[in-house]
């Protein structure tokens, strides 16, 4: 393990058999950022841990702040955030862009495919099995055309670095996926506590989420629309994301309504105002799929708008995501994403794919019984990092537990090889030093009628607990900013 | 020679705390199809609410009405007239090679296409014990195959009201082997889908004019769906293909599909419902 001379750098300790995104395998601070390291160098720890506070407080201020279901104590806790900016090159940034958009291209026209005449499957490329077991598959979808001919105007795609370098993905969110708030608001704080540090990169802005996804969800307005009036839909205060969805809604300049704010009559949907019902034409929806009309799915939903699926239906009102999406984001279909995109676009994937064990397959499920300890066993219909089980963290025990579950249950679960997912400096409160930590990268990439967006940057996330693999922010993960340099 | 048939739904709903807003939507009236056609529909409600019309996820007419008003009871009437024309529910083409039928079946394409109606749910999953209740004969036609199955569903389950609720799973149903149409219809479709032919689940209205079991509320059947032919109605709680008598108002994968009335209340505590129906039939 070798040692580097840097102030605030004097006690990290390099793993070399991590992929360290800062230092070569060396110890040599890799040239993109040594002008930052060499900033960073410049102050003692006690300077940065009085800036890291301050970028502390500066996210209670903006009440930016989240909570993790099923603790006992409710408390607003914010999203740790740490003051070391993660870097991409535009190189590798233009490959991540790219990749992004295939991918995201290739799902919306498999979940048309699926929705209309089902081509991938009847030529067996993809299973019958994976639609027909799948919960998020919609009936009431089949031969609907949604406005513009997108059902996952916003996806959200996982990427980590492999040891080997290479970017991989590793899911792909295309119901409701969150975090962008974070994105910004992570680039506010940085630029809040060190000003002077972005004066020496040409990084690309975060601040143009916003409009560009009010543009987007402009040009999928219902036939008929002149100028759209768009709101986005919150499942309200008590949903982990609200502050994301009071955010998104304050800066398109739209309003954040709740399912009770909104009625159907005739198939139309109207906004309750002080003047009077105003018709909305596009929803940007934040509730699930169930519960958006409880007199289409769940009867129990206090969430929705009673009436909205049918006014979805007959092409009055837009709804994004699509219902329905989410069955293409299971995770037993990512694993069939490079023929998805080979089938429907006739390219290579531009972003690799984790080679993925399906245990519904009795020669792959014997494959994963026996390598338990060499893989990530994984349910493909959890969000949120739940339910996941990494094969060289068990104890003897919870092997044979994990084992029982997924013989009972082999259509639920996948299993891929344990990636290794590069390390990133970033600061601990314990030992009030720099440590290396996991981190992946999710972008936000949304498509319109014929125009997409890929945010350059995106919410690099990361595992703060020593070791661990899982990053998600309900799992106890912290983030970064995220800076994509101009070319 | 076609019938009309006058139908009357009436639901009559009573809360023991004042409700404070409602959203109903009723999947009652009879589907335009090549056998029926809708001439009139008369909706009346206690709330003198406005009704409105709309179709459901499913391609479903609904009737929707909303109100934001009080109240502790309130009472709905629909009055329909169809015209039903003469079915005759052998007028199809013989299956004159039951083996191209199997092999249809068994095809990908088949099995795409019909997806919806081949998978199990949660009403139509049968329990370890009952899969092998029937299976397919490859020697007879897939419909004769199919009259087999409502006649030993017909003979299995016991037509008796109020032993069965509108959730109840078949595994309830099958330990007491009594039932509604409900019930006769979801195992009908389980053992169906389970041998590979696509069934779905019927709602509609019942003539009872020649004494079937039917009861006053609407009924439920299933159809399934024979290769070259298309849907063909079954009705197992009477053992009869359905005719004439029976009005179809929705189909789907199960009874929750096609629940008659959806309702979103804003109120505490329990509440009681009637439904009453009456269907007369008057040849033209």
């Amino acid at each position: 393990m070798g040692k580097i001379q840097n102030q605030i750098f004097s006690s990290y300790l390099r793993n070399p058999v991590l992929y360290d995104e800062l230092f070569d395998k060396t110890g040599e601070i890799k040239d993109i950022y040594s002008r930052l390291f060499e900033l960073y160098g410049g102050h003692t720890i006690k300077e940065y841990v009085k800036l890291n506070d301050k970028a502390k407080s500066s996210f209670f201020n903006q009440g930016i702040t989240f909570q993790v279901y099923g603790e006992k104590e409710s408390t607003e806790k914010i999203f740790p955030f740490d003051l070391f900016p993660r870097i991409i090159a535009p190189e590798e940034w233009e490959i991540i862009e790219r990749g992004a958009i295939q991918r995201s291209r290739a799902l919306n026209l498999f979940l048309w495919d699926i929705y209309h005449e089902k081509k991938i499957i009847k030529q067996g490329i993809v299973p019958l099995e994976l639609i027909s077991s799948s919960a998020n598959y919609l009936n009431q979808m089949v031969d609907l055309d949604p406005p513009g001919g997108i059902y996952n105007h916003i996806s959200g795609t996982d990427i980590i670095k492999h040891n080997d370098g290479n970017y991989y993905v590793l899911e792909d969110n295309i119901r409701c996926p969150s975090g962008v708030s974070y994105v910004i608001c992570n680039r506010t704080a940085l630029k809040r506590a060190l000003f002077g540090v972005f004066n020496h990169y040409r990084t690309h802005s975060v601040t143009n989420y916003a409009e560009n996804l009010l543009d987007l969800l402009e040009t999928v307005k219902p036939k008929g629309v002149d100028i759209p009036n768009v709101v986005v839909l919150t499942p309200g205060m008590y949903n982990s994301a609200f502050y994301e969805h009071s955010y998104l809604a304050k800066t398109m300049g739209v309003e954040l309504v709740e399912g009770r704010d909104l009625f159907v009559e005739n198939d139309f949907v109207y906004m309750k105002t002080t003047h009077g019902p105003e018709k909305i034409d596009v929803i940007y929806r934040r509730v699930d799929d169930v519960f958006i009309d409880p007199l289409e799915f769940r009867a129990d939903s206090a969430l929705g708008v009673p009436g909205l699926f049918a006014a979805y239906k007959k092409g009055n009102v837009t709804l994004a995501n699509a219902p329905g999406t989410g069955v293409a984001d299971d995770k037993a279909i990512y694993t069939y994403m490079p023929d998805i995109i080979k089938y429907y676009l006739d390219e290579d994937p531009i972003l690799n794919n984790v080679h993925t064990y399906h245990c519904s397959k009795p020669d792959e499920l014997k494959y994963v019984l026996e390598h338990i300890n060499e893989l990530v066993i994984k349910p493909v219909d959890e969000a949120g990092g739940y339910g996941i089980s990494i094969g060289n963290r068990l104890s003897k025990e919870e092997i044979e537990e994990v084992k029982l579950q997924v013989k009972a249950n082999p259509r639920k679960y996948v299993a891929q090889p344990i990636m290794s997912l590069s390390v990133h400096p970033t600061y601990i409160d314990d030992t009030e030093s720099f440590e290396q930590r996991h981190v992946d990268l999710r972008t936000f990439t949304i498509m319109g009628r014929d125009r997409d967006f890929v945010l350059k940057g995106g919410l690099t996330r990361v595992a703060l607990k020593k070791g661990n693999l899982i990053v998600n922010s309900s799992q106890g993960g912290g983030s970064k900013d995220t800076w994509v340099l101009k070319s | 020679m076609p019938t009309e048939y006058a139908i009357t739904y009436s639901c009559e709903n009573k809360y023991e705390n004042k409700v404070r807003g409602a959203h109903w939507q009723f999947l009652i009236i009879p589907q335009t199809n090549s056998s029926q056609e809708v001439l009139s529909i008369e909706f009346t409600n206690s709330l003198l609410e406005a009704e409105s019309y709309s179709i459901n996820g499913l391609g479903f007419k609904t009737i929707r009405l909303k109100t934001r008003k009080s109240f502790k009871s309130a009472r709905f009437r629909a009055k329909m007239r169809v015209l039903k024309s003469e079915v005759n529910p052998f007028d199809f083409p013989l299956e004159n090679n039951a083996e191209e039928s199997y092999k249809e079946l068994k095809s990908l394409n088949f099995r795409v296409d019909h997806e919806a109606f081949l998978k199990k749910t949660d009403l139509t999953t049968l329990p370890e014990n009952s899969t092998s209740l029937w299976s397919l004969d490859t020697s007879q036609t897939v419909f004769t195959n199919l009259q087999n199955l409502n006649k030993l569903v017909n003979a299995y389950l016991t037509f008796q009201p109020s032993t069965t609720t509108a959730s109840s799973t078949l595994e309830e149903v099958l330990a007491k082997r009594n039932g509604v149409c409900q019930d006769f219809a979801h195992l009908f479709c389980a053992l169906a889908r389970m041998n590979g032919i696509p069934s779905r689940y019927v709602s509609g209205f019942l003539h009872q004019g020649s004494g079937y079991f039917g009861d006053s509320q609407m009924h439920a059947w299933s159809e399934a769906f024979i290769p070259k032919i298309g849907w063909v109605g079954f009705d197992p709680c009477n053992d009869l293909l359905a005719g004439t008598d029976y009005i179809k108002v929705s189909h789907g994968k199960d009874y929750r599909d096609c629940a008659p009335i959806r309702g979103v209340l804003f109120t505490t505590g329990k509440n009681e419902t009637i439904y009453t129906v009456q269907v007369e039939g008057d040849q033209q």
